[in-house]
């Protein structure tokens, strides 16, 4: 028999059956139970407060915070340049090119590290990295690096040198005992512009 | 879950090693389909051997075939799949240089080192044009810089373009290159060359 007809008769019908059956979005899941557990215990994910502030005040563009609070509350306070994925919202398609990327440091805050901690942990699930805790969340923020509290003259120097840190921060990001609470702070940034995820690696072709 | 070296299933060095096998096999089988001969290779514009059509189609469409059932089974990640980012401009002018070429000298890059590994000097004299255009590009990159990176698309699909799925654009290619297979023929038949 002709290869052509062979050929044809072999390729047609699994084109058929392709076109056919939906097409296959599941996610798959990249880490194991076990995996997963081992990675929490390991706090790896959060950062320090004072690091955040440290990346905010000298604005360093790698860092990204993601506030996974609903937007009402977001909209009351945000941290400067944060934007907005509320929790309920994570696994929308609408946030996976900000979720899913190896360009920056994306840093989730709630009030308290809890509701941030399970963001990242579906994250890290889907199998996306760079992704990380404000550690303490908003109320640790508010408590240290907003309004930190003078230390007592006995504390030892590195005391005071982690409270100049905290009042010279707090001045750069606003705090000073000044919590806007009626809305009245800027506006919501707009959101950054979507940086597409990069190939991990360049594979050359061609005839 | 592929692609395997993505997923650190296999190690860099792993992939590397396994490319130089698939990369020997592709050469035997461009040489062993006659592609190593610039005037079978030429045949292509003229009609009368389009053995370049249908070897390049029929891996096409059995490589996407296979990518989409592979999909579909769940055993790789097209996601993660590397796909070369579409920069329009440099995309024309790169393919007019190529054909181009590809008619004056009788080769393509690849086919000119399967030809010079059968001891053709055409295919070697190729490949040292091919290094003279490499070097002339790399020295005058600043000329082009601009033409280079101009209209950058991402990593378009022609099916997300079209609003279809995948698998439907799939089997518009398959049909498509079907249908060009047995025009090819026929031009074979009607543009018929004795010897070459």
């Amino acid at each position: 028999m002709n290869p052509r007809v062979i050929l044809a008769a072999a390729i047609i019908p699994l084109g058929l059956i392709i076109a056919a059956v939906p097409q296959n979005t599941t996610k798959p899941y990249k880490l194991t139970a076990g995996q997963l557990l081992e990675e929490v215990n390991s706090r790896t994910q959060f950062l320090a407060p004072e690091l955040i502030a440290d990346m905010l005040v000298s604005k360093d563009p790698s860092i990204r915070l993601i506030d996974v609070r609903p937007q009402d509350e977001f909209e009351k306070f945000s941290l400067p340049g944060a934007v907005n994925i509320p929790f309920s919202d994570i696994l929308s398609d609408e946030w996976t090119d900000i979720l899913h990327q190896d360009i920056k440091m994306n840093v989730f805050y709630s009030n308290g590290s809890v509701t941030a901690n399970e963001a990242w942990m579906i994250t890290r699930q889907l199998g996306y990295e760079n992704n990380y805790v404000l550690e303490g969340g908003l109320n640790y923020w508010f408590d240290n690096i907003l309004n930190p509290q003078a230390p007592t003259s006995t504390s030892p120097s590195e005391e005071f040198a982690r409270y100049d840190f905290r009042k010279s921060a707090s001045m750069a990001l606003g705090g000073g005992g000044v919590v806007p609470a009626d809305g009245s702070s800027a506006p919501a940034p707009a959101l950054p512009a979507i940086i597409p995820r990069v190939a991990k690696k360049k594979v050359a072709g061609g005839c | 879950m592929g692609p395997l070296a993505v997923n650190e299933f296999i190690s860099e060095n792993t992939n590397l090693f396994l490319a130089f096998i698939i990369g020997i096999g592709f050469g035997w089988v461009l040489e062993s389909s006659g592609f190593s001969s610039s005037r079978k290779l030429a045949g292509v514009f003229y009609g009368y051997d389009t053995v370049v059509l249908k070897v390049f189609f029929t891996a096409a469409i059995t490589a996407m075939l296979g990518l989409l059932f592979m999909s579909l089974f769940g055993w790789i990640d097209l996601n993660w799949v590397y796909v070369n980012p579409t920069f329009l401009t440099s995309a024309i002018v790169g393919g007019v240089v190529m054909g181009a070429g590809f008619i004056l000298g009788g080769f393509c890059p690849g086919t000119s080192f399967c030809a010079a590994s059968i001891g053709k000097i055409d295919g070697m004299v190729f490949i040292i044009g091919l290094f003279i255009g490499v070097f002339l590009f790399g020295i005058g990159y600043d000329i082009w810089d601009e033409l280079y990176m101009a209209k950058y698309l991402g990593e378009p699909k022609v099916s997300e373009a079209l609003g279809m799925r995948d698998g439907v654009f799939g089997l518009l290619l398959i049909l498509a290159a079907v249908g060009m297979f047995f025009v090819a023929e026929w031009a074979e038949k009607k543009f018929p060359r004795e010897e070459y």
